[in-house]
């Protein structure tokens, strides 16, 4: 027979072409929950070389995947059924959006002819979740399955990353048809020009001459894009001092001079005075967040502003640039960082001005006392595990103590809530990044409020025998908002008491879980040897003040200068 | 103050909801709407009410996966 050109008919159920588009689009790993109305996929799955992880709430799933996505550089992948199993998505759905995972999630629906009946099970998953998503589909005929899966993935990877749910009716995951249909092109940006503006460019770079002390605040978008080479050789090139946002932390060696730490409500000092008194920002992914600028107004007052984003709705957001540099990030930092000819030491004074202030509120770990001081051991522990470790916390005081003490050598080592501050984060996410980067130390640190929120995922760390190191600090209350009631609501303590907690080191261990607990600073260098040691999955409880609190802190409303510290 | 936006939008399922729900949330009060299918494509005149930068709204209508073209017309 001549050969038409035409592709080989294939017949597969939309469940089949399901599970085959994903294993085309190079996914590996999955994490999910089965249900009725996904029920046809989970068969599929029997025959698939797809790794299916089991967890044991929907919310873990999402959660999992965003850790698996932002530690592994690939999209993450979560499955749930309808209804219930979907809105348990959503809150894993919307951190990924806030802090642009690129992820798939996958969603079973009642069979067509019910959807819109209040069948059992069903939920409008596609229409809650539009303010959450990059963007969703619901499939309507089997054989738009595959092509559906490769048009998602590629939205959910591409410029700014972030999650597409698919939602697929059960009748549709059981239908069976020939080919993949092509489907109709999608609308969206306009293809954008990787390179920045021309013209845009020999502005930043005029500005960035004339600038006597010049800051580059660096944000999430540099590790999404992975251009913290690009960055680190602008730094090298302009010996131009850098502060990091939340997400940003680890796009510059922890201990570059030009680094002066984390700015914003919980940020450093020297961070947060050198941008008060910067006469440009060089701005670098990052979205002038609230947590970040404190308020806006008086936000870096005497500076002018280059914003460099990938996102072109995030320039002009909430700060007017003065030069706005789109395209693709890492290439405008090397554009910039070949064309600014400006030796480090025309800006001697200000590397000066900035070296004394990151001297003068260096972290100290000398704390009184012999309870065990929570800085100091993330600071040791941190030490101990190497620049290769990934940590992934939760979201409370211990969150914000990671991102000050923590030595993050890399964005893709740190793992946190930054946009949506979900608790419960923490440990879902440390298993999705251990599965990704089996090879990696794998941390969690996390809260006894937040590690309550997903503590069944104990079960799926057991399960799978995922090695995450968990080190619980335990304050026996809600840390961060007992801090905010004692500085801003003259302490009169609300629900904040956690001390009826259970007991940690044997709830782990009910799970099959190696456990121990400590609560004294003398025991803290065995704990960390112990932990990093351990071989399989293994939680440390640590006992801590609950009075301690973390400084500095910026009070709400005000300027990022008028920080508070633990003397005030 | 009022924007008027033109919108082509491809006619796919939850485009129209996609768009003003954005503009909603983004703090613009739709005011008055149009919306005509005609083939793969939908043509939706809005008139907005909202205080902040129309501009900004552009380009977070802009990334909207359906959204194939916006003019705006402030005022």
């Amino acid at each position: 027979m001549a050969d038409t050109g035409a592709p080989e008919t294939i017949v597969r159920s939309g469940a089949q072409w399901l599970v085959a588009a994903l294993e085309a689009e190079g996914v590996d790993t999955l994490f999910g929950y089965p249900g009725g109305a996904i029920m046809p996929v989970y068969d599929a799955l029997v025959d698939s070389r797809l790794r299916h992880i089991l967890v044991r709430h929907e919310q873990g799933a999402a959660l999992a995947a965003d850790g698996y996505a932002r530690a592994g550089g690939r999209i993450g992948v979560c499955l749930a059924t309808s209804g219930p199993g979907a809105t348990n998505l959503l809150t894993g759905i919307a951190n990924a959006y806030m802090d642009s995972v690129p992820m798939l999630a996958i969603t079973g629906q009642v069979a067509s002819p019910l959807m819109g009946t209040d069948a059992f099970q069903e939920v409008d998953i596609f229409g809650m979740s539009l303010p959450v998503v990059k963007h969703s589909f619901i499939v309507r005929r089997a054989e738009d399955v595959a092509a559906t899966v490769r048009e998602a993935c590629a939205i959910a990877r591409g410029g700014r990353p972030g999650p597409v749910l698919i939602d697929l009716p059960k009748d549709v995951q059981l239908a069976r048809a020939a080919a993949a249909a092509a489907r109709a092109p999608g609308g969206g940006p306009a293809a954008q020009d990787p390179r920045p503006d021309a013209a845009a460019l020999a502005a930043a770079v005029t500005l960035l001459a004339r600038s006597e002390r010049p800051l580059l605040y660096v944000g999430g978008g540099v590790g999404i894009a992975r251009a913290e080479p690009a960055l680190r050789a602008l730094v090298a090139a302009t010996g131009i001092p850098v502060v990091c946002t939340l997400k940003g932390l680890g796009a510059i060696e922890p201990d570059a001079p030009e680094f002066l730490g984390m700015l914003g409500m919980h940020g450093s000092p020297a961070a947060n005075h050198a941008v008060q008194s910067c006469d440009l920002l060089l701005v670098a992914g990052a979205r002038f967040d609230d947590r970040a600028t404190g308020k806006l107004d008086s936000f870096a007052p005497g500076a002018r502003v280059i914003h460099i984003d990938t996102d072109a709705a995030e320039i002009g957001k909430l700060r007017g640039a003065d030069v706005a540099l789109g395209g693709t990030l890492g290439i405008a930092l090397e554009a910039l960082a070949a064309q600014v000819r400006r030796p480090a030491g025309a800006i001697a004074d200000w590397r000066a001005h900035c070296a004394a202030l990151r001297t003068l509120y260096a972290n100290r770990y000398d704390a009184p006392g012999q309870d065990i001081y929570a800085p100091a051991l993330l600071h040791e522990l941190s030490r101990a595990a190497g620049p290769g470790a990934i940590v992934a916390c939760d979201v409370g005081q211990h969150q914000m103590w990671v991102a000050q003490h923590w030595r993050i050598a890399a964005c893709d080592r740190h793992l946190t809530s930054g946009g949506l501050g979900a608790m419960g984060y923490g440990l879902p996410a440390a298993l999705g990044a251990q599965l990704a980067r089996p090879d990696a130390k794998v941390f969690c640190v996390s809260g006894d409020g937040s590690i309550m929120m997903n503590i069944q995922e104990l079960a799926t760390a057991r399960r799978y025998g995922i090695p995450v190191k968990i080190v619980l600090l335990d304050n026996g209350c809600l840390g961060m908002v007992r801090q905010w009631q004692e500085l801003f609501f003259e302490q009169r303590y609300s629900e904040i008491d956690l001390s009826d907690n259970p007991g940690f080191v044997a709830l782990a261990e009910a799970f099959g879980i190696e456990a121990f607990g400590i609560g004294r600073r003398e025991e803290v260098p065995a704990a960390i040897a112990r932990l990093l040691a351990a071989d399989g999955p293994i939680l440390c409880h640590v006992r801590i003040d609950p009075r301690a609190n973390v400084w500095p802190l910026v009070p709400p409303g005000k300027s990022n200068g008028e920080m508070m510290d633990a003397a005030a | 103050m009022r924007q008027r936006l033109h919108v082509t939008l491809r006619d796919a399922e939850g485009a129209l909801q996609r768009l003003l729900g954005t503009a909603e949330r983004r703090g613009f009060r739709v005011c008055a709407m149009h919306a005509e299918a005609g083939g793969d494509a939908c043509e939706v005149a809005l008139t907005l009410e909202g205080a902040r930068d129309a501009a900004l709204l552009v380009r977070q209508i802009q990334r909207l996966h359906e959204v194939r073209a916006v003019k705006w017309t402030p005022g």
